[in-house]
């Protein structure tokens, strides 16, 4: 459980408040660049961390992230016409560049220098690892872009999906890292049920963390803290002499890598504040080693994992709240626990249902939910520390974050520290 | 039943001896108290636990334990109304929502002395 305080502290992310400033140390993906794909094209709305913003890709093809209002008499620069290195406003004419600098005011005479005395909020913008990322912080606090491995691989061997989450951030991260959740959102029925036909099918399968997460439903937890935020061990027993271990990473403020198996791409995601009561869902899928495989494809393509359909203008999911994420109770009772369709939509139904803010001081968690009460300290402690003047450490380090999740099966009487030694560490 | 092993114990930390309380020798900070219960038991291993709790990790199990505890004692009084013991548990979960908030803010062996009272 949390206090109301700690609730709200979690999860305001507005300029000034605590969480908002913490968010604001760290480069954050702000859009696709597909979004803006070509000089001059059309600007696009962003709302992220509570802002307002336009993008746009100016005439020498950088991207402008700057406040969506004019500040002549407040209209939209959505409308605005993308021209010669500026966004001018369609109304007055005014006219910005990528970095909020007013550098034309065409409607006052030219003598009174308005437009070198005029700036909107213009924040730094990089491409990188398949995103545009943002910077919305102190210009003296400019971070290392995170040296994150999924943004170092060739494209060919990364997929990215963006998708909006109708829940603030926080309750994204929880799913994310709630490893006790998958045995029941996840599962077949025959799954749950543990069935004789399942049973036979998964005991001499490959797929490890079917065969194990059948064998013990109940996994010992532990967690530890690092540089970058936090690894989450979950052992579960295997064969006699054996534990199965699945390494989840939590990176901050926000990302996480999901469990992967050696040979497989690996899936992970970062949960950007859109407003407290929305974020944006980035998914990325990679293979560190060769291009994303044409199962893997498949799997995207079929929405049966982690990506998940979206319009193309909102981004909002296909299967959403408003036609119950296209539910079939058909399905539900024979085929799968909850009878949607993929990972992404599961999860999203459920996170969502709990209203856009979950009431923490109404929780009743347990010893299962070491993960979470784990992330949600580390969040605090950051804050507070920001708060007392003390930057983060990860936001000024990015090599901290060259690591990746793992599963394996290792003998009962080895560490673990040193049986994932080599399997965490990032190889791009 | 839940149990943590050295191998589990020593991927969380090593274990900072020195800043242990007379009588702890055994107790193991890094491992999780299983809580199915609010018996005596289950709170003197919580307390034992969080005396000699230091370290993040540490913390988090510790309130984690209490979570569950003040879980199982909210379960109790919604759902028994008649029972005579329900002014003291009434109180142990107050106590332990109270010790929760101190192990939140790293003081888990004020925590400790809280629960004592409910030996």
């Amino acid at each position: 459980m949390l206090s109301k305080e700690e609730n709200e502290r979690l999860t305001q992310t507005n300029a000034g408040t605590p969480a908002g400033e913490y968010f604001r140390r760290f480069w954050v993906p702000a859009l696709l660049p597909a979004e803006v794909p070509t000089p001059d094209c059309s600007p696009v709305r962003v709302r992220l961390l509570g802002e307002n913003l336009i993008a746009f890709r100016d005439t020498n093809g950088h991207v402008g992230l700057i406040d969506e209002f004019c500040p002549h008499r407040r209209a939209s620069l959505f409308w605005g016409r993308n021209e010669e290195c500026g966004l001018r406003c369609v109304y007055h004419g005014w006219k910005f560049d990528v970095k909020g600098t007013c550098v034309d005011m065409p409607n006052e005479p030219q003598e009174y220098g308005f437009e070198n005395k005029v700036r909107i909020a213009g924040y730094p913008t990089c491409e990188y690892g398949g995103l545009v990322w943002a910077y919305m912080g102190p210009p003296q606090h400019q971070p290392e872009l995170p040296k994150l491995e999924w943004a170092r691989v060739p494209e060919s061997h990364r997929y990215i999906s963006k998708r909006l989450q109708e829940t603030n951030y926080l309750q994204a991260i929880e799913g994310g890292i709630d490893s006790s959740h998958s045995n029941y959102l996840h599962a077949t029925v025959d799954a749950f049920r543990l069935t004789d036909s399942y049973v036979e099918k998964v005991k001499n399968s490959n797929n490890l963390r079917a065969k194990y997460h059948l064998l013990d439903k109940a996994p010992w937890f532990t967690v530890k803290k690092t540089d970058y935020g936090l690894v989450i061990g979950v052992r579960r027993n295997a064969e006699e002499d054996q534990y199965y271990w699945r390494l989840t990473q939590f990176l901050l403020p926000s990302h996480t890598i999901i469990p992967y198996e050696k040979g497989l791409a690996i899936h992970g995601h970062c949960w950007v504040p859109r407003d407290d009561q929305t974020c944006w869902t980035w998914t990325i899928s990679w293979n560190p080693d060769a291009p994303l495989s044409e199962e893997e494809w498949e799997s995207i393509r079929k929405e049966t994992f982690v990506h998940a359909r979206v319009d193309p203008v909102t981004f909002r999911p296909i299967r959403n709240k408003d036609n119950q994420y296209l539910l079939d109770r058909e399905q539900q009772r024979g085929s799968t626990m909850t009878g949607i369709h993929g990972f992404a939509a599961q999860d999203q139904a459920l996170q969502e249902s709990m209203g856009p803010i979950v009431d923490r001081t109404r929780e009743r968690l347990g010893t299962s939910d070491t993960a979470i009460i784990a992330m949600r300290r580390l969040l605090l402690q950051e804050i507070r520390e920001l708060q007392e003047a003390r930057e983060p450490f990860a936001a000024q380090h990015g090599d901290v974050y060259w690591v990746r999740s793992a599963s394996l099966l290792l003998k009962r009487d080895v560490d673990i520290g040193e049986g994932a030694r080599d399997l965490i560490k990032a190889e791009v | 039943m839940i149990f943590r092993s050295r191998s589990c114990y020593r991927f969380v930390m090593s274990l900072n001896g020195h800043n242990r309380i007379p009588g702890t020798e055994d107790v193991d900070p890094a491992h999780i108290v299983p809580v199915q219960d609010f018996s005596s038991n289950t709170l003197r291993s919580i307390i034992d636990h969080l005396k000699v709790s230091t370290d993040f990790e540490h913390l988090v199990y510790r309130e984690a334990e209490l979570d569950a505890v003040w879980t199982i004692t909210g379960f109790f009084l919604a759902n028994e109304a008649d029972s005579s013991h329900r002014e003291v548990v009434k109180d142990l979960h107050a106590c332990v929502h109270k010790a929760h908030d101190l192990v939140a803010d790293r003081r888990p062996v004020a925590a400790a002395m809280l629960l004592q009272a409910f030996l």
